[in-house]
């Protein structure tokens, strides 16, 4: 892998504060004060996947005193030079490289911390190779595309003893009704909680269009099968219904996984389960509406779609309970607060790796089992979906030369 | 409609609608545990894959539906398209999950037969079957001249975790561009070990990765894995 051409950032900033010989180089930026400590305290970052999501993480981080933003990496030349020219900007300065290949970003050893928000069919690759690269992680959700890759990635980010916070901010901030009402033991033990989302990605066909000089299409598909340039397969738009890579399975779970980390992580939270995963996946299908149930192993039950029920419609026994303190983020500013004080704290963010896996991971096996149109039983240690070879196919894909995880 | 569907397939390009295949993909469905059907539709699907003008879009759709049903019967069919650099990665997307063991032999015959990417792409569906038979190859290969295909190789034996899998990477004398790739697949691997109960054999790879000269990440692996083995909280 490639080195960085630029020497260590951090130790010069060191050498610049300490020499008090040449003031007028140092900036009152890189200097501090009250409120922001000096550029060499702060949790030095880079930016990987500049789109919607990632432009909105990147000004979140680059508010915070707490941060000195140093790369930024995007495969589409116009956005990682805007994205350039934000950062120096905001520093008033020229010292942010911007990099097209992430692999060149992540060598780098002066960056402490990376986020991620490229489309989802990289977010393993690039995850597990941060985490060898020594560095900490703010991924978006949903943060896998395949129930393979959950598990490596938290094998990475325990091996090396890695921050990797999920993206969801929604899991903690949407759904606090229904969090405080059975948290409070207001409505007893949970029986069930249900969660509307969807719909599945879909096979993308779409036509070749000429492909513009400003991206490079090989290194946008990465993993994914190769496909001719088009406008609408890359484009970061929200929507699931065809005009955005959202939509499309090589890249995306589709609704079911991309608002299903957030309604799905948001349920697992409220009813106390983000340690696990269920044992069972019900396919029901009433006159054509086609709905499921998670069974946990501790009884609760989680449902997708069912008929007549809202969105994290909850219920209990009924039977008042004794109140738990609901976990909050750590630090201060939200979700973006949580990961940076827990990279300093090297305490776990509230969206860890594994949470957010085991949440996602929700919407993969009820994706399998609405495609299979069939009921499946689910062995969370093994991985593995229980005496069934045909589903146990859909847990990962190969993925396209020369990327591996 | 099946019939229409399949003949759609082999003439299949960008642009045209995906539900043209739908019978298929419900064909797929309807045929669980129908053995018979699922072996005609296989055979229908990897006619396709020799069929001389079937189109390159036909083709590599082919392969996903294969990959849902393939089994030993479909193998030669996609081994053949494993050295065309065009189409090699959707005959491992095919290969990769079909657990016939004939699937994981066209993989490794394929091996020595391609170079650069495309065995990067062996070594990497190898890796992910968890392939047992291939960890002599592929510890053979993280000597290879070729840095990239040395720590795919490497990856690969991390992937697969057994006993013989850490062995030849213990054995392995890689580059320094490799080293990274092979410290990681051997950290992995210790994780293995330990989960096995093979804590000696952990703690010796561990103890590999704890000196001064490792960059600090790694060290802090191999510290908490060395308490792990001495059964200490970290």
């Amino acid at each position: 892998m490639p080195t960085s051409p630029r020497s260590s950032r951090r130790d010069f900033l060191k050498t610049a504060s300490a020499a008090v010989a040449v003031p007028y180089i140092i900036t009152s930026t890189a200097l501090g004060n009250q409120n922001v400590p000096p550029a060499s305290d702060r949790i030095v970052m880079g930016g990987i996947g500049i789109g919607n999501m990632g432009g909105g993480d990147q000004g979140a981080f680059l508010g915070r005193g707490d941060v000195q933003y140093v790369a930024t990496c995007d495969v589409r030349k116009n956005v990682r030079e805007n994205s350039k020219s934000r950062i120096d900007k905001h520093y008033n300065n020229q010292d942010c490289t911007a990099y097209n290949d992430f692999r060149e970003l992540l060598a780098r050893e002066d960056i402490d911390a990376v986020h991620v928000a490229t489309p989802d069919h990289w977010h393993a690759i690039m995850v597990i190779e941060a985490c060898r690269n020594g560095k900490d992680v703010y991924c978006q959700k949903p943060e896998t595309l395949t129930l393979r890759e959950g598990p490596l990635m938290v094998d990475a980010a325990r091996r090396y003893a890695r921050v990797v916070s999920g993206g969801s901010q929604r899991v903690l901030e949407d759904y606090q009704g229904v969090v405080n009402k059975i948290w409070s033991g207001e409505i007893g033990a949970v029986k069930s909680i249900n969660v509307n989302v969807g719909p599945l990605s879909q096979a993308c066909n779409l036509p070749a269009q000429n492909q513009p000089d400003n991206i490079d299409w090989e290194l946008w598909l990465g993993p994914a099968p190769w496909a001719p340039y088009n406008e609408a397969r890359c484009s970061g738009s929200f929507s699931t219904s065809g005009n955005s890579w959202r939509s499309y399975i090589d890249y995306s779970g589709g609704g079911m996984t991309d608002w299903g980390a957030h309604h799905f992580g948001g349920a697992t939270f409220a009813i106390d389960v983000r340690d696990l995963q269920p044992a069972e996946i019900v396919f029901n299908n009433d006159n054509g509406h086609q709905h499921l149930e998670f069974r946990y192993p501790n009884g609760i039950s989680l449902t997708h779609n069912k008929p007549g029920q809202g969105n994290l419609q909850v219920e209990g026994d009924g039977q008042t309970r004794a109140p738990k303190p609901v976990p909050v983020y750590k630090g201060s500013g939200g979700i973006y607060g949580d990961f940076i004080d827990c990279v300093k704290t090297r305490e776990r963010p509230f969206r860890d790796i594994e949470f957010a896996v085991n949440s996602v991971a929700l919407s993969h096996l009820g994706s399998i089992s609405y495609r299979l149109q069939r009921s499946l039983k689910w062995d969370s240690a093994a991985q593995q979906f229980v005496d069934d070879a045909e589903a146990n196919r859909y847990l990962d894909r190969a993925r396209r030369e020369p990327w591996q995880i | 409609m099946l019939e229409q569907a399949l003949t759609a397939l082999k003439a299949y390009d960008w642009g045209q609608d995906p539900k043209t295949l739908s019978p298929i993909d419900e064909a797929i469905v309807a045929s669980h545990g129908d053995a018979a059907k699922r072996r005609e539709l296989e055979d229908q699907l990897g006619a396709v894959l020799t069929t001389a003008d079937a189109t390159y879009d036909g083709k590599q759709t082919a392969c996903r539906y294969l990959m849902a049903i393939g089994s030993a019967a479909c193998v030669p069919a996609l081994a053949a398209l494993l050295p065309d650099e065009k189409i090699s990665h959707m005959g491992r997307y095919a290969l990769e999950r079909n657990r016939a063991p004939e699937a994981a032999a066209a993989l490794r015959d394929a091996l020595p037969k391609v170079s650069g990417k495309l065995k990067i792409g062996m070594i990497s569906s190898l890796g992910d079957r968890g392939d047992d038979a291939s960890v002599t190859a592929l510890g053979e290969l993280i000597g290879e001249g070729d840095a990239a295909v040395a720590s795919a190789a490497a990856l690969a034996l991390g992937a697969i975790r057994t006993p013989a899998a850490a062995e030849a990477l213990s054995k392995a004398s890689p580059s320094a561009e490799v080293q990274p790739a092979v410290t990681d697949a051997s950290l992995a691997c210790a994780e293995a070990l330990l989960a096995a109960g093979k804590k000696i054999d952990a703690l010796k790879i561990y103890k590999k990765y704890a000196g001064e000269s490792q960059p600090k990440h790694v060290r802090l692996a191999a510290t908490r894995g060395m308490l792990a083995c001495a059964g200490k909280q970290e």
